[in-house]
């Protein structure tokens, strides 16, 4: 009898590909077909309704989709910004310390300890308009007698959020780039000052180029963090109110699973990838450039 | 009152002799009924009966899932999506009934007809969707009446100054004219406000529902078609306009929910509170609040048709349509609402569904004024009340209708613009699930 016999190389692989497929591929394409028809979570015979690229074209035609898109970039390039700057300012400022540094860098790590729904009740006290740390602490000092709306205003609120996302994420940058800071050879540093060049010329030209794969590294994976946020959001104002702080993934949540449209939920998941996708290029086109210019690249 | 101990007494026998036929010894013995009920501190001393329930019948209530009803939601949704029905019993809302017109079976062939007439008729009503008893509301009846600070009606300065400025005696509101009226002039930004209310999503929507029916309009036609954007829609979203702009309610109130409501009154910095009888209890406790003491309680006040708000609602307990032993699974459900199991739960507050428990809790209440007060205000709401739309969409309808209120409430738009989004898109809503 004829025994069919597979490869050692498959055999090997094929544990590997059978999960993959089953955590990755599988849902994948269930959802991005379920993105084609009229999907509701509650009447389970719609999953075999086709109706083509209906919710692709709603999503398109959707003004508070785009407003929560556009919020979400904006999100995006505000939050990773300031996580950016703070977090190197911290990673250089541990780096000089020479007592306690590791003390320090646990301290650090705190934040990032917390989850991320704790941490939106956190934030949604202290900025609670009535009984909120802030307005309190504001009134007490008399630097105002009003009650501040900050989850209510919409530019308020979104810094609110900011706030709480740079809160609980500089870390993750401080803690890369202090990996960078310790991973720098010492002689061009030390060349730099024999020649004469400024401490900010020294960081400025020396220290910071050599950092610089690592911060594009740091931005690539919270980009992809921040293009998803949801906890924090959901929350602090569940995108309210009036979607003045509308992001994509409050949006997406609320019509999954609250309005059970399934369907529809996975198409807008589907286009919102993309800003991930763009995103994620754009920083490793930067690290590929940032590694070339160090001499690093292939 | 001996007549009546008597006759209630006479009531709990024959409760119980009902009970002890219904539930023959050992009858579902061997059986096991998976359950997925709601948890949290009020709604689980109910539970803590199983035991004598699993005693009597032979049969065992495994619980699979306790959580809050909005992750219970989810759960059911997910559970439906993938054809994974495999437990019996569920918690179940008025307000999210009709969103599973497929998971819940009818009751009505599986209990005794006397069980089902000793139900205050409007709740069985509410819980009969598409002629299906889809569930058995438990002691968990919500309709809101209005807290007061009592000191705020006691003071002739106050009620001078009133009269000046609005020309009537400063009286408990019994319209909601008047409760603009008395939450502007109590008002005193930041540190006291006349009103708050819920501002975000099935809560708005819920409250703005009640004001148009009170006003006189209708949320849908009988089609389902939204109905909303009318002169008493338009009326009604102006009183929560008109609320905001005057300063009366915290400027944060849009992002508020029943927790911050509580606890706002609680706090001493609200004249005026639109609220669930859950919460009687906690006002008027020393430990939790500062307005123990001074909290008064009326009906909700009424709309310009006269007409009271009801927006109400209650919890129950359902069997699933694929429930394999769906005779025990109705004994239990039957056991978890009767008369005991709702006197139970009605004693920490919570109003009864049932006409002889209602009767007796008012009775037990009569030693106690603020508990009488309580109960009358919310029975005479209750006589009134009305359920959420019975339409499967209306969860996902609230959804579209809050933000547009809230848009008009915050100055984003105008009142028309807002009632007219929101009707447009409730109405594609409609059309494209095929309702019309």
């Amino acid at each position: 009898m004829y025994q069919m016999r597979l490869p050692p190389w498959l055999v090997l692989l094929l544990p590997a590909f059978v999960i993959l497929l089953a955590v990755v591929a599988i849902p994948l394409v269930l959802s991005l077909y379920s993105s084609f028809t009229a999907f509701q979570l509650t009447r389970p015979e719609t999953i075999t309704r086709w109706i083509g690229t209906f919710n692709y074209g709603k999503a398109m035609g959707d003004a508070n989709f785009w407003a929560a898109f556009g919020r979400a970039v904006l999100l995006l390039t505000l939050a990773l910004n300031l996580e950016m700057l703070l977090g190197l300012g911290l990673a250089v400022m541990v780096a000089k310390v020479t007592l306690g540094q590791r003390l320090l860098r646990t301290m650090m790590m705190f934040p990032m300890m917390f989850s991320p729904i704790l941490v939106g009740f956190q934030f949604k006290f202290i900025f609670n308009d009535n009984v909120g740390l802030l307005n309190n602490a504001l009134q007490s000092l008399g630097l105002t007698d009003v009650a501040i709306p900050w989850l209510v205003d919409g530019n308020l609120a979104f810094l609110a959020i900011v706030a709480a996302e740079v809160w609980t994420s500089t870390s993750v940058f401080a803690i890369l780039i202090l990996a960078g800071i310790f991973a720098i050879p010492q002689d061009p540093v030390e060349a730099a000052r024999v020649d004469g060049c400024t401490p900010w010329q020294t960081f400025r030209y020396v220290t910071l180029p050599f950092l610089m794969p690592f911060i594009y590294i740091a931005m690539a994976i919270r980009s992809l963090d921040v293009a998803r946020a949801y906890d924090i959001v959901q929350v602090m104002t569940a995108g309210g109110p009036a979607r003045r702080t509308e992001l994509l993934w409050t949006l997406i949540g609320r019509t999954g699973y609250v309005d059970a449209r399934m369907g529809y939920a996975n198409a807008m998941g589907y286009i919102a990838i993309l800003l991930s996708i763009v995103f994620t290029v754009y920083f490793f086109r930067k690290l590929t450039t940032a590694r070339t210019s160090l001499g690093m690249g292939d | 009152m001996k007549t009546f101990a008597a006759s209630s007494a006479l009531a709990l026998l024959a409760g119980l002799g009902l009970a002890s036929g219904a539930l023959a010894d050992g009858e579902y013995a061997g059986v096991t009924i998976d359950a997925k009920l709601i948890g949290g501190q009020q709604y689980e001393a109910l539970y803590a009966r199983i035991p004598e329930w699993e005693a009597k019948t032979g049969a065992k209530v495994n619980i699979v899932s306790q959580k809050n009803h909005f992750e219970l939601d989810k759960e059911f949704k997910a559970d439906i999506a993938a054809g994974a029905i495999t437990w019996c019993v569920g918690s179940n809302h008025s307000s999210f009934a009709p969103q599973y017109p497929q998971l819940y079976t009818d009751l009505t062939p599986l209990l005794p007809a006397e069980t089902i007439a000793g139900f205050v008729p409007a709740n069985i009503e509410a819980a009969t969707l598409d002629g299906k008893l889809v569930m058995l509301p438990r002691a968990q009846f919500d309709v809101s009446a209005l807290y007061y600070q009592k000191s705020l009606y006691t003071d002739p300065a106050k009620a001078e100054a009133f009269k000046a400025k609005y020309g009537y005696d400063l009286a408990v509101p019994e319209t909601w004219d008047q409760f603009r009226d008395q939450a502007m002039f109590f008002a005193d930004p930041p540190n006291f406000y006349g009103t708050q209310y819920a501002g975000k999503e099935e809560g708005i929507a819920g409250r703005f529902y009640e004001i148009v029916v009170a006003n006189g309009g209708k949320m849908f036609n009988d089609d389902f078609s939204p109905a909303f954007n009318s002169p008493e829609g338009k009326m009604a979203l102006q009183w929560f306009v008109d609320l905001y702009k005057a300063g009366a309610v915290p400027p944060g109130t849009t992002n508020y929910l029943w927790d911050d409501l509580g606890n706002g009154f609680a706090s001493g910095t609200i004249a005026l509170n639109l609220d669930w009888p859950g919460w009687s209890g906690f006002f008027n406790d020393p430990a939790a609040s500062k307005v123990a003491g001074n909290v008064g309680v009326a009906p909700a006040p009424k709309g310009a048709a006269g007409v009271r708000t009801g927006w109400s609602g209650f919890h129950g307990f359902s069997v699933t349509e694929a429930c394999a032993n769906k005779e025990a699974a109705a004994s239990l459900v039957d056991f978890l609402t009767n008369e005991d199991s709702q006197a139970l739960e009605s004693a920490a507050g919570p109003l009864p569904t049932r006409t002889a428990v209602w009767d007796k809790v008012i009775a037990d209440a009569a030693s106690d004024p603020y508990k009488a007060e309580v109960l009358a205000a919310f029975q005479e709401t209750a006589k009134t009340a009305f359920p959420v739309p019975k339409t499967p969409y209306w969860i996902e309808a609230t959804n579209l209708i809050y933000p547009e209120l809230q848009a008009a409430i915050l100055g984003d738009k105008t009142v028309d613009e807002a009632l007219q989004t929101a009707s447009d898109a409730v109405d594609s809503l409609m059309r494209e699930n095929g309702v019309y």
